[in-house]
């Protein structure tokens, strides 16, 4: 694959970042949950491509493993496990917002441009093919933390740290061509656990305040 | 001395563990017991090995955690105290057996017996500490297994205030204590104490004076020193008895031992006179204040604790006079001075510890606290009786007992101030003696209450009427402490020699040979000429003349004439109701003091509506005002609830506020990291 030069190859990782971000953006905008869900689906299938990108390109096979581990868990079991609570609970939409739609996709374009901010000294330092995508992986992680604090039901906020976890990802493929193995599988083994007991926890909320909507919880103050 | 060190970790150790068996009350109670007579058996030889040893011995395990080894170092001032808390941690296992039996069914005796052996061991760790991250943990080791011990009954409501009163107390004294340690970690880069002697950099003047002054309000916090003693008189009465005579008798030596440890270790005994008198200050008010409060109770375990702030202002007089002579220079008097306050400090841990084993025996045979529900227990209870008259005796520093002899040597070196070249000193340390001596006094009125009201006459409550003696195991370990009490009062020339190579470790002279006079049988301040006590020949002397006093009565025919009739009886059937009530003993010194103790007194009388000549009922209520807790922590109470109401506003339970700090927290912090 002769056509295959390294710069086309950066330009292909910096390429699949920028749809990781697009999806983010789609994420915030987006208020029916089923689809928010689809669409960390569809956000962790990019990431998996561009994870298998990055192996492919640098030679390192355990990245592949990775890469799989992400269709499989983040691709189909997480959003399947999301999905099924959404039904149990019948709720589709984020209805009230802390922030609404406009001022969040403003926030994260600023949330954006304060990540390439802080990245822009030590990109120079880096000499790997992905050293761009660090600027955009701390966006995503920015980006997913602030959605846990502007919505309000807890599947949308579990949503936000999964995408939250993607930037992580993506940061670590990007500054060091990824993690050890075995950190990787623990990574992925917390974020099933977590998503498991967020599930978990979700239908506890509903139970208990007949809501998902975590600003509920503040009735348990004193 | 290793394997001794080994024998008493590991018998605490089992000694935690083992009574948490799912065994019957009364053997896990009797497994406690053990682990800890073998443990503190084990402590008093270590004690007196490490008094006599040449060298301090040391030994380390080192950690993972950075700047934390476990050092141990058994110097002479470290083996003073471990033999302090092992003799009464011996007498306070061995009434344990007993004691902890009147709890079965009613509390846990397995984390009862878990928590006092754990108690004990920390105790002596922090003692040997030798490292000051170490030193910290075993400190708080200490607080929390005491705090739980306080707690045992928590299923009374005045126990759990009392238990959390002393936590709090107590966290704010280690507050001060690690501010302190991090002083010197910052001058020394280690946290080892060896390097705290000797720092790379010695520390600046001023932040010397800071080390004290927290040092003093940290350590002062655990001693119970006037205004920080509020704590005493609720935790200590709340404890288990056997407890509260760990905690009264040495937990609050403890503070003795790391205030010295920091003067005269760490600061190597170089200061100002003002810090000496500063000690002597709060000593004298810490004394006299204690003693005013402990004659106003008449719960007789708040009373003791009471006397605990009264016997740390007396150790701390003594200690106080040694450092400003120390810091004039004069050595000898300085450790004359520290001899004094060691000796009382030995003294009061036995003879409080067994008036508190005393009182836990009161409260074993009438369940009851209060004293106006004793009376005539004398003839009830003989041996505790006897053991109690002991103890108060001592407290009350009469003659030829241990109480006597160390308040004793406190007035002397408080007399000797007349070498200290400045004028101030020398007008104050005579006063210092007369808070002393005013105390002295007012301690005597209230033992001749504690003892007088409970011990004799009639019986003023049916708990008291049925009282019966305790078992042999309480009446042993308060045989125990009775006899090293007289022991310590009669044998100065044995304890005083031990004492002086702990201080002279501290001033770098010895004295010993100074103060005994005539092959050892009197002691002396210093100098033969001042003044001297020979306690035994006084002890002689007084047991004569009572011995002469009843020869005399049966010479000239008091024993042959015999007539039964009630004292004082005067025709009259006697009653409970005619006997002196402990409030109406104290009322004459209320009264004289009535400025400290802005008491309040209401008498309402129902007159009988035929005739205004007849009271049909009277309701007299009389309390004193606890100043302490009104003017000092009421206001700092009241201002961290209303700082806590401004600081309630971040806390307002919602999720996303929460994430949001954080997030906030997270894009400031890496914009800042540029």
């Amino acid at each position: 694959m002769s056509w295959l030069t390294p710069h086309i190859g950066t330009q292909l990782v910096d390429l699949g970042s920028a749809l990781l971000l697009l999806t983010c953006f789609a994420i915030v905008a987006q208020r029916r949950l089923s689809a928010c869900v689809d669409l960390f689906a569809l956000q962790s299938l990019f990431l998996a491509m561009t994870a298998a990108l990055v192996a492919f390109l640098t030679g390192t096979p355990h990245i592949y493993f990775a890469a799989a581990l992400t269709v499989l868990v983040k691709v189909l079991v997480i959003p399947r496990v999301l999905k099924r609570v959404i039904e149990r609970l019948n709720v589709t939409r984020e209805l009230v917002m802390n922030i609404n739609v406009p001022a969040s996709l403003l926030i994260c374009g600023v949330l954006v441009m304060v990540a390439f901010f802080i990245t822009q000294p030590i990109m120079p330092f880096g000499h790997l093919l992905t050293r761009d995508s660090l600027a955009i992986a701390l966006a995503i992680v920015l980006i997913g933390f602030f959605t846990m604090i502007a919505r309000q039901k807890a599947v949308t906020q579990l949503i936000a740290f999964l995408v939250m976890e993607n930037g992580l990802f993506l940061g670590a493929t990007a500054a060091t061509y990824g993690m050890p193995l075995i950190v990787e599988l623990g990574v992925f083994f917390d974020v099933l656990v977590a998503a498991l007991i967020a599930g978990i926890y979700t239908n506890r909320l509903q139970d208990a305040f007949d809501s998902v909507d975590t600003t509920r919880l503040s009735e348990l103050k004193e | 001395m290793l394997n001794l060190l080994w024998v008493l970790l590991a018998s605490y150790a089992v000694g935690m563990l083992l009574p948490l068996c799912p065994w019957q009350p009364k053997t896990q109670g009797l497994a406690a017991s053990v682990c800890a007579i073998v443990a503190t058996c084990s402590g008093i030889a270590l004690g007196l090995f490490g008094l006599t040893a040449p060298e301090p011995f040391t030994t380390s395990i080192a950690s993972t955690i950075p700047l934390l080894t476990f050092a141990i170092r058994l110097d002479a001032l470290a083996s003073f105290f471990v033999l302090t808390i092992s003799l009464v941690g011996l007498a306070a296992s061995i009434y344990a057996i007993g004691y902890v039996r009147h709890f079965h069914g009613r509390v846990s005796v397995a984390a009862l017996g878990s928590f006092f052996n754990g108690f004990l061991l920390s105790m002596i760790l922090v003692v040997l500490a030798d490292n000051g991250f170490f030193f910290l943990i075993v400190w708080e080791l200490m607080s929390l297994t005491s705090y739980f011990l306080v707690v045992t009954e928590h299923e009374k409501a005045d126990v759990r205030y009392a238990g959390f009163f002393y936590l709090i107390m107590t966290h704010v004294g280690t507050a001060f204590i690690i501010l302190t340690f991090l002083l010197f970690f910052q001058q020394s880069g280690s946290f080892s104490f060896e390097a705290f002697r000797h720092p790379e950099h010695p520390l600046p003047e001023g932040l010397r004076t800071f080390a004290f002054l927290a040092a003093l309000v940290g350590f002062g916090t655990k001693a119970g020193i006037v205004p920080l003693h509020v704590w005493l008189p609720y935790a200590h009465p709340a404890a288990p008895s056997h407890i509260s005579a760990l905690m009264s008798g040495v937990m609050i030596k403890m503070a003795i031992y790391g205030l010295l440890r920091v003067l005269f270790d760490f600061l190597g005994g170089e200061f100002p006179w003002w810090w000496g008198f500063t000690v002597l200050v709060i000593g004298a008010v810490s004394a006299w204040l204690g003693v005013m409060y402990a004659l106003m109770e008449h719960d007789l375990k708040s009373l003791l604790a009471y006397h605990s702030v009264e016997n740390i202002g007396i150790i701390l007089l003594g200690i106080g006079a040694g450092m400003i002579f120390q810091s004039y220079g004069l050595q000898e008097l300085a450790a004359l001075g520290l001899v004094a306050g060691l000796y009382h400090t030995i003294n009061h841990a036995m003879f409080k510890a067994l008036l508190f084993l005393g009182a836990g025996s009161l409260l074993y045979a009438t369940h009851t606290r209060n004293m106006e529900e004793y009376g005539g227990l004398l003839r009830r209870m003989p041996w505790t009786g006897l053991f109690f008259l002991i103890g108060a005796v001592s407290i009350a520093a009469l003659p030829p007992t241990n109480g006597f002899v160390s308040e004793w040597l406190i007035f002397q070196s408080l007399f000797l101030s007349f070498q200290v070249p400045s004028l101030i000193v020398k007008l104050m340390l005579p006063l210092a003696a007369a808070m002393l001596a005013l105390t002295a006094v007012l301690a005597l009125a209230c033992f001749a209450k504690a003892f007088g009201i409970s011990f004799l006459a009639l019986p003023r409550s049916s708990h008291a009427r049925h009282a019966e003696e305790v078992p042999w195991s309480m009446r042993l370990g308060m045989g125990f402490l009775a006899a090293i009490c007289v022991f310590l009062g009669l044998a100065p020339m044995v304890v005083v020699p031990l004492l002086d190579r702990v201080t002279a470790s501290m001033t770098g002279t010895s004295i010993a040979e100074k103060m005994l006079a005539l092959d050892g049988w009197a002691l002396a301040p210093v100098n033969v000429e001042f003044s001297s006590l020979s306690s035994p020949v006084l002890a002689f002397v007084l047991v004569g003349a009572a011995a002469l006093g009843l020869v005399l009565v049966a010479l000239f025919g008091g024993f042959r004439a015999k007539r039964y009739s009630k004292t004082w009886g005067c025709g009259l059937t006697l009653s409970p109701r005619m006997e002196y009530t402990a409030t109406g003993f104290v009322q004459p010194i209320k009264r004289v003091f009535s400025t400290i103790y802005q008491p309040t007194v209401k008498l309402e009388t129902e007159l009988l509506e035929e005739s205004r000549y007849f009271a049909k009922r009277r309701r007299f209520e009389f309390h004193i005002e606890p100043l302490f807790e009104k003017y000092l922590y009421k206001p700092v109470v009241a201002a961290v609830y209303r700082l806590a109401d401004r600081l309630r506003i971040v806390q307002a339970g919602s999720l996303h506020l929460y994430l949001a700090y954080m997030f906030v927290t997270l894009v400031v912090l890496l914009l800042f990291a540029l």
